[in-house]
């Protein structure tokens, strides 16, 4: 159909994940929330794995892994909404104890699978070259639904991640966008799967969103900053990985914690002269 | 019984008890000083720090020699220290310095893996664990390291508790509060660290949080907490190990398996017999008598 | 008589702020062995703010604080200082403690490291509880407590390790007047007899008069501060109690002051 070479389809797969990643990851850092992320992709993990072992066992079944894994991570976000009014006190905890449930099962159903491991690493640490036109396909078709409800539902959804008792007095469904909230982080965690893998999508998801924080005064400004960060961070990965053969996950990553180490670092900075400059004044007055 | 005939199964099973012990103990402060994921970020530290050391050793081939797990130690030593640090110095920040530091760390780890060409069966085995790899001179250090850190939070347990339960309080009383965190930082990244080897970088936290986690919900007093999560530990750890000896499923993930079923196991049950937390208001009224 | 009793406490030119907000302004007081201090004023006007810095919570303050003569920075007799904060309720009710165990935390800073608890202080721990009258509940959870009950179980904490002063912040918040002033009594007494020094944090300003010998009166700076005699002979004590009254019943804490 489209004549477009694999590096081609990288960079399309990345500059569509650099986009949907640091949007719903800046309701998820607002929201206090954002170790949801890395907790859902691991099921997604599990998804996939059982995918494949479906796949594994019967020859009949034929769909793509990532199917699967958005609906274990759909079903895995409204799952730990449950376990979070479980715990009273300790709602930190839902997180982690999905996680560690998710990751364990799909190491069995690795240990029960034929596929060898080479299989497993494209979908942990993400293999931007490896991505197959179907792919770009499922890939590009998130990216519109998400960015579709984000247009739709994104002044809800901030307001109900900014102060969720007050939506709700508003008269903001908020058992509903909670679930859309849980849906958008399920498409696009099971879109940056092959660009960034399940063990660093939660990192793309949160960590420009928790640079542009420190320099964004309002919750539009912060959306572009981290929109802007994710593309820088996708970009390094993608050459990396084209150039230096290094997985695509490990150098973005890597380039958004360095952006988000030197913002605070900078911001720090910034604190200190001011304070500096404060305390200067105060004792010319004095 | 056969299978312990053979050496590596017998180290593993000991391995196994050990960390069946220390995980769930270490778990209980993790899960009460509401940083779950921190052994998330140190188990992830491990492994930048296993990568970074396969990819010396393709330089420094005396390296090679070296159990990489020990560079991993050494790694997830100095990054909870990083934790410390960061929770401290960014106030605003504390929440997200876990993730942060989990996310830099896997990064990293990612990269050193691409730069020693380390995708291969090996780094399979340090991810999920496996019990095949152990022997006896890993026995013997997971457990010396296992005796010291229940020494440790023996001795500091007061300590722990009260800055789990109350940090500032805790300062108030004159409570060196910067100096036992560290320490216990220090220690939990030690046995994560050590419990790579059975359980594999992205499961140590399942054995660390899940039986604590579970232990939460029925203990009432702290002391017992430990006694459920280390019950629970062996429990899934013993599960483990035959799960992955006769069906040949991943050792560490059929621990994970099991932990979780044991809290899904806990939860239903109190859900079943409808034992909802019930607070009586009454008020205890001050009485007279000691006024007198 | 003052003048011949030890002081305790020394605040000299104290001023204090978060990020840029002035929050305490040239503060000057002395509290003495034996006062009953009690430490009025409206929401966000400092109150808890400067309890913080007398126990060394916030130590970049300007000025000087010192417990007996002991500047705050070099201050280690900590176990010497109880306190109750205001946010003590506000612990994480899942956690599973039982109220022995909260109470046996007042002794643990005492102790020391390495250092375990032995039987004269697992009798210590029964007498806070008996002072409190929550003995009865020493096994029981400590989040299945009410507001009240959680609350004097703190006291007792703070109690348990025989400090010379003890520092509440608003400690009848969400306890019945006839309780209230039963718990005022009790404190009174504690101050009479065993010659704790105590400063009261408080927006009751009505109940408290009766008890306190001492006023203080905060506002970003300290509008007054003398015996409870002088406060109500001064115009301040109607302007005050009033509009604390008014403010005390919209309880919001943070939106106060500016
Ligand atoms: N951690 C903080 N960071 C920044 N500002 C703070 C902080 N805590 C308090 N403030 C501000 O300092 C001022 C004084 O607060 P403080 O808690 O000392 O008041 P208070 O007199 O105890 O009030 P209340 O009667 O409501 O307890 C308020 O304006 C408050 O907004
Ligand atoms: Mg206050």
């Amino acid at each position: 159909m489209f004549d477009i070479n694999f590096v081609e389809r990288s960079i399309i797969a990345a500059v569509l994940i650099g986009l949907t990643a640091p949007l719903i990851g800046s309701f998820l850092v607002v929201r206090r929330s954002s170790l949801i992320a890395d907790s859902l992709a691991h099921v997604t993990l599990t998804g996939v794995t059982a995918g494949v072992l479906a796949g594994n066992l019967q020859a009949f079944w034929d769909i793509n892994p990532l199917y699967t894994g958005f609906l274990f991570a759909f079903a895995g976000s409204l799952i730990i909404e449950r376990v979070r009014h479980t715990y009273g006190g300790f709602q930190e905890l839902a997180a982690p104890i999905l996680m560690a449930a998710a990751v364990g099962l799909s190491a069995v159903f690795m240990s029960i699978s034929a596929d060898g491991v080479t299989e497993w690493y494209g979908y942990l640490f993400g293999s931007v070259v490896s991505v197959q036109m179907e792919d770009l396909w499922f890939i590009g078709l998130m990216t519109i639904a998400a960015l579709g409800l984000l247009a739709a539902f994104g002044r809800e959804l901030m307001f109900l991640s900014f102060d969720e008792e007050m939506a709700a007095a508003a008269g903001i469904p908020v058992k509903v966008f909670n679930v859309l909230l849980a849906v958008l982080l399920a498409i696009v965690i099971s879109a940056s799967m092959q660009v960034v893998g399940v063990l660093l999508a939660g990192a793309l998801i949160t960590l420009p969103a928790a640079a542009a924080m420190q320099w964004a005064s309002g919750f539009k400004r912060m959306l572009l900053i981290a929109v802007i960060i994710g593309e820088a961070s996708v970009a390094a990965g993608v050459t990396g990985s084209i150039l230096f053969g290094i997985a695509s996950g490990g150098g973005t990553v890597v380039t958004a914690a360095f952006i988000l180490f030197a913002t605070l670092l900078l911001r720090t900075w910034i604190n200190w002269k001011r304070n500096r400059r404060l305390k200067y004044e105060r004792h010319q007055g004095a | 019984m056969i299978f312990l005939e053979f050496d590596f199964l017998r180290y593993a099973l000991i391995i196994g008890l050990m960390i069946g012990v220390v995980a769930p103990v270490a778990g209980v402060f993790v899960v009460v000083r509401k940083t779950p994921m921190i052994a998330d970020a140190m188990s992830h530290t491990a492994l930048t720090g296993i990568a970074f050391h396969l990819w010396l050793a393709s330089y420094l081939v005396w390296l090679s020699e070296w159990n990489p797990l020990y560079t991993g130690i050494l790694f997830t030593f100095i990054v909870s220290f990083l934790i410390e640090y960061l929770r401290r110095r960014f106030q605003a920040f504390q929440e997200l310095s876990i993730p942060v530091v989990m996310a830099s760390a896997i990064g990293l780890g990612v990269v050193f893996i691409s730069l020693a060409d380390g995708f291969n069966n090996d780094l399979f085995n340090y991810l999920f664990g496996s019990i095949l790899t152990v022997n006896a001179a890993d026995a013997v250090v997971i457990g010396i390291i296992s005796a010291v850190s229940l020494l440790l939070f023996l001795l500091f347990y007061k300590e722990l508790l009260f800055l789990a339960f109350d940090e500032e309080q805790a300062a108030v009383n004159g409570i060196p509060v910067q100096r036992v965190n560290l320490l216990f930082a220090g220690i939990t990244a030690v046995i994560v660290a050590s419990s790579i080897s059975i359980l594999g970088v992205l499961l140590v936290s399942a054995l660390i949080t899940l039986p604590a986690a579970a232990a939460l919900r029925v203990a009432s007093t702290f002391k017992s907490m430990f006694l459920y999560a280390v019950v629970f530990g062996e429990t899934a750890v013993l599960a483990g190990f035959f799960a992955s000896y006769y069906y040949d499923l991943s050792s560490g993930g059929t621990i994970a398996v099991v932990s979780f079923l044991i809290w899904t196991i806990i939860v239903l049950a109190e859900k079943v017999a409808g034992q909802r937390r019930q607070r009586p208001w009454k008020e205890a009224k001050w009485t007279d008598k000691a006024n007198q | 008589m003052e003048d011949s009793t030890k002081t305790l406490l020394e605040v000299n030119h104290l001023s204090f702020r978060y990020e840029s907000e002035l929050v305490l302004d040239d503060i000057n007081m002395n509290i003495n062995q034996g006062d009953f201090v009690g430490l009025v004023g409206p929401n966000g006007s400092g109150k808890s703010t400067l309890v913080r810095v007398l126990l060394g919570l916030h130590k970049h303050y300007q000025g000087e604080v010192r417990w007996f003569g002991t500047p705050v920075r070099q201050f280690h007799q900590w176990p010497k200082i109880g306190y109750v904060s205001q946010k003590a309720n506000r612990f994480n009710a899942g956690f599973p403690v039982t109220v022995y165990e909260v109470v046996a935390m007042g002794l643990y800073g005492k102790k020391g490291l390495l250092r375990f608890l032995n039987r004269k202080d697992k009798q210590r721990i029964h007498e806070a509880l008996e002072q409190v009258d929550m003995l009865g509940y020493k096994k029981k959870n400590m989040g299945r407590l009410s507001g009240g009950q959680q609350q004097r179980v703190f006291i007792a904490r703070a109690l348990v390790s025989d400090p010379e002063v003890l520092i509440l912040d608003e400690p009848t918040v969400g306890v019945d007047a006839a309780s209230a002033q039963a718990f005022y009594e009790r404190l009174s007494h504690w101050n009479r007899e065993k010659g704790i020094t105590l400063i009261l944090v408080t927006h009751d300003v009505g109940a408290m008069t009766k008890y306190v010998t001492k006023v203080a009166c905060l506002n970003q700076q300290l509008h007054f501060h003398g015996t409870t005699r002088e406060f109500e002979e001064s115009d301040l004590a109607g302007a005050y109690g009033h509009d604390v009254h008014i403010i005390h019943h919209e309880h919001d804490h943070h939106a106060g002051g500016a």
